[in-house]
């Protein structure tokens, strides 16, 4: 069976007041079905837009050129109505930013219910229900109300948690996953990636996901790709990348994690 | 919520207080005297005094403005024995010009000003939002520009100038248009139309053009959000992406606009009510500010001020139903 | 000496759709606590205990239910005028959703600034010398000072926010999830100038983020909340060290950490 996602060479443009700037350069990547190929790097290095350029979803201006294939079709540079079928469907992103990329105007359940139709159609009252199962799912507290609410009545956490559970709502093959568990705590952190690392298990469904926890990242990736400055430093399997880091700059960012000394332990063993 | 409306409602209470206070003040302290002018011109010191008398014009600042606050509510009497003279509220005197019940004229003429601002709104509603919304979808092509272009041009042109031209060219030139006649709906629509078609025409066209720059302004920033990526990223058909996610958030802020811009209409269109000859609150308020007719000239002050006062509340009210955010602290 | 004390801060939000009835919320409940001069207060715990419900309440931007707030010796809970316009000046915010908390029209520039024309001081040197300056202190291109928001990353925007705050010289930095989305160098980097600004000028902060490891870098003390409560609260030795609630127990037992044969591994080759 083939890869679920190839990348190859990818370079994201942007035209600037000071000329082209190439934001993402030759990023090439793959990632098989029941994957999870974790993405690091710099702030600013191009992580985010290396998803959004996948995913079709760039901002307008933006260049791309390489090649990205998705079930072995291509996707750059197909109509925007094509993409739009596989979206929210094939492939779904969690946003980066959750409370501006949920719409204010309208309750979170309405957001994910849309979604849902879209692509399985049904009506409302199905899909509401789906919505609720789906943020039970991701830990929200009494989803059957909160299902009502709009976005800015929720925390920050739970702002995320939402942008999950919306992304996985249609059972989507291939998930890009952009910092989804920065606004929570170690204790839901661990039970949402419990619940990806399941879905990865049961739907083998394939996922990129990027953060700046190294620790998260060494636990759910099997692959991982380094970025700095729009390049890819180093991509190889998570052992490798942890293990044996050949580049300097993969070396100084496990260096800078900050670490929780011994003492720690001993406390919680105590 | 109820507290919050009724907070607001003794506020308007208020503000309209002070409008007629200020009013009256500015007429208090102004020459001439209305009696003169009432009076004409075989006038003798004797008929002016009872003139005075009659009006109450003789008692102090207090009592008289006591005297027309109570007689908006409950109506007052002018002169003594004889010549009193019973005005049943709501009293807003007698036009000193023609003698008239100022309630009455406002009665009649109100109607005819609704006529034009409901009109005028439905047609600059219409263009100015289609306008906007297509030359924002469009942004930079050429019917962009040339929209955005008129738009610039069309709420830089006075209104009379606009009035008399198309009056020129409409009726005089082409005679496409019949003369704008005073006729109600109910004895001949097709000339009611036609009467009414160039004050809607002018009032509209300055406020589409605003209407058409501030839609597109407001949808360029909306699309330009990150929910509109998310929106995308979800799927959705282009159509329901506009009308769902971009059109609301877009479009909330022009709706207070609305309400703001609609209610100072209703108080009376000046300039073109007047160079149309319509008989309607705008044209009162022309004819009684050219003749000094205090009382009238009182009546469109407050009138204008109760819309504005009204249409503000109503536009509070109407925000926090639109806006989420605002509805859920509101309390 | 303290700064700032909150005491018995508790924030009820009311919900009341169409159709449901009148519901009342507890998101924080009687919070106290107070930040002395010069020092850094954590507040961890879980994702919607209302970490970010208190800061807002201190801030000012959220009026309390019930409690009190006292800053600098004076009662603030009622300050309006001059005196709020005092305590704005002291008192900074970096906020969770950095691309909400950004004007998306301004520039850069003209976000950075905004604080000082907000209370009429003249930047040192020229206004784009002085944005300039900022940027570079977070770690930012001083080139992208004419950008808007929206052409930045998700941590450069973080960034602006946190170089936005530093710039009025504030007492008291309260900083939500305020580098959540920065990589570890970066966040070194960042850490180390909030230190130094501690050290120079004596600023306070209340930092509130889910980075375990992190807050026993920058903190002096700790609080952990749950459920709307403080259920912790002590010196960041003790709270790691000997933790006394079951809560933060269960809380420091979950940090994720990279596999340690992959770092002995890592280390040995060194
Ligand atoms: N519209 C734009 N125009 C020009 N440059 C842009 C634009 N949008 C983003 N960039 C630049 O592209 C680069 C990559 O951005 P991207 O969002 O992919 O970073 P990232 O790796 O996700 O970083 P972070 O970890 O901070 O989220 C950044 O340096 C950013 O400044
Ligand atoms: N405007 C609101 N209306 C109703 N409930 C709200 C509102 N704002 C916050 N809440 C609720 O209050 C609780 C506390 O929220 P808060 O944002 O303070 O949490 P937090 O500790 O910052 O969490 P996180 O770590 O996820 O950001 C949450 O359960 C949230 O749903
Ligand atoms: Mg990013
Ligand atoms: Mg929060």
């Amino acid at each position: 069976m083939s890869d679920l996602l190839v990348v190859e060479d990818l370079t994201v443009t942007f035209p600037t007041t000071r000329g082209l700037v190439d934001v993402v350069k030759g990023v090439s990547f793959t990632v098989g079905r029941d994957e999870t190929v974790g993405i690091v790097g710099e702030s600013g290095s191009g992580k985010s837009m290396t998803s959004l350029a996948v995913m079709g979803l760039l901002p307008k201006g933006a260049r791309t050129s390489g090649s990205v294939r998705l079930d072995g079709v291509e996707l750059l540079g197909r109509p925007d109505r094509e993409l739009r079928r596989l979206r929210g469907a094939r492939m779904s992103m969690i946003f980066q930013d959750p409370l501006s990329s949920l719409n204010p105007y309208y309750t979170v359940g309405l957001q994910i219910e849309e979604m849902y139709r879209a692509h399985r159609g049904g009506s409302r009252r199905a899909a509401r229900t789906v919505a609720i199962d789906a943020l039970r799912q991701v830990g929200l507290p009494e989803p059957e109300r909160r299902v009502d609410f709009y976005p800015h009545q929720f925390s920050g956490g739970q702002r995320q948690r939402i942008m999950i559970a919306m992304a996985l709502v249609c059972s989507p093959a291939l998930l890009f996953a952009d910092e989804p568990t920065t606004a929570l705590d170690v204790t839901v952190q661990a039970q949402i990636l419990k619940l990806l690392a399941g879905l990865r298990e049961e739907s083998g469904m394939g996922m990129v996901f990027i953060t700046h926890d190294l620790a998260v990242i060494s636990s759910i990736a099997t692959r991982v790709l380094v970025m700095r400055q729009g390049e890819q430093v180093e991509y190889g399997s998570a052992e490798q990348v942890f293990a044996e880091p050949r580049h300097d700059y993969t070396r100084m960012l496990l260096e800078s994690i900050p670490r929780i000394d011994d003492a720690l332990d001993d406390g919680v063993r105590a | 919520m109820a507290r919050y409306v009724a907070g607001r409602l003794a506020g308007m209470v208020l503000i309209l207080f002070l409008v007629c206070l200020f009013t009256f003040i500015i007429f208090f302290a102004l020459q001439p005297d209305p009696a003169v002018m009432i009076c004409g011109k075989t006038c003798t010191p004797e008929r002016i005094d009872q003139i005075h008398s009659v009006l109450g014009l003789d008692e102090p600042f207090v009592g008289q403005f006591f005297g027309f606050l109570f007689g908006i509510f409950a109506g007052r009497d002018y002169g003594q024995g004889a010549n009193l003279v019973h005005c049943a509220g709501p009293c807003l005197g007698y036009s000193f010009q023609t003698g008239q019940s100022v309630w009455d004229m406002v009665v009649e003429r109100l109607p005819v000003s609704a006529t034009v601002a409901i009109g005028a709104a439905v047609l600059w509603l219409l263009i100015g939002i289609v306008a906007g919304l297509l030359s924002a979808v469009k942004e930079g092509t050429w019917w962009d520009r040339t929209a955005m272009g008129l738009a610039l041009g069309g709420s830089s042109i006075p209104n009379y100038v606009l009035a008399l031209a198309l009056q020129y060219v409409l009726v005089v030139q082409l005679q496409v248009l019949p003369f704008p006649q005073a006729v109600a709906f109910g004895d001949d629509p097709v000339v009611w139309f036609e009467s009414y078609l160039m004050p809607w025409l002018v009032l509209a066209t300055g406020y589409a053009c605003l209407y058409a720059r501030l839609t597109r302004a407001n949808v360029i920033d909306t699309l330009a959000e990150n929910f509109m990526r998310t929106a995308r990223s979800k799927g959705l058909s282009p159509a329901l992406t506009m009308r769902r996610h971009a059109l609301r958030p877009a479009l909330t802020p022009i709706a207070t606009i609305f309400g703001m811009d609609f209610a100072a209409l209703l108080g009376g269109a000046l300039i073109t009510e007047t160079v149309f000859g319509l008989n309607g609150v705008g044209k009162m308020a022309a004819d009684s500010i050219a003749k000094n007719d205090q009382p009238v000239i009182m009546a469109v002050t407050l009138l204008a001020a109760f819309f504005v006062v009204i249409g503000n509340l109503v536009v509070d009210l109407v925000y926090t139903r639109l806006d989420p955010r605002v509805r859920i602290t509101a309390q | 000496m303290t700064l700032l004390r909150a005491k018995d801060l508790t924030k009820r939000f009311v919900s009341r759709g169409p159709l449901r009835a009148r519901a009342e919320f507890t998101a924080v409940d009687r919070v106290s606590f107070d930040v002395r001069l010069g020092e850094t207060l954590a507040l961890v715990g879980e994702s919607g205990s209302g970490k970010s419900t208190t800061a807002r309440m201190i801030a000012k931007l959220l009026d309390p239910s019930e409690g009190t707030l006292e800053f600098d010796g004076e009662d603030v809970t009622h300050a309006k005028g001059a005196a709020l316009a005092r305590f704005r000046a002291d008192v900074q915010v970096v906020f969770q959703d950095p691309f909400s908390s950004l004007n998306p029209r301004h520039t850069v520039e003209r976000i950075l600034m905004a604080p000082l024309a907000y209370q009429g001081i003249a930047p040192n040197g020229s206004r784009r010398a002085h944005a300039k300056e900022l940027m570079e202190r977070v770690g930012l291109n001083p080139d992208h000072s004419l950008r808007y928001p929206a052409q930045f990353s998700g941590g450069q925007a973080q960034r602006i926010g946190i170089a936005r705050a530093l710039a009025v010289n504030p007492k008291l930095v309260i900083c939500d999830e305020a580098v959540s989305a920065l990589d570890v160098s970066v966040q070194a980097q960042v850490l180390e100038l909030l230190r130094r600004l501690q050290r120079e000028s004596g600023f306070s902060y209340l930092f509130i983020a889910h980075d375990l490891a992190v807050v026993r870098q920058i903190a002096q003390r700790v609080a952990v909340m749950s459920k709307g409560r403080i259920v912790e609260l002590g010196d960041t030795g003790q709270v790691f060290g000997d933790p006394r609630h079951e809560y933060t127990r269960t809380l420091l037992a979950a940090i994720p950490r990279i596999d340690p044969e992959w770092d002995r591994r890592r280390r040995e080759k060194q």
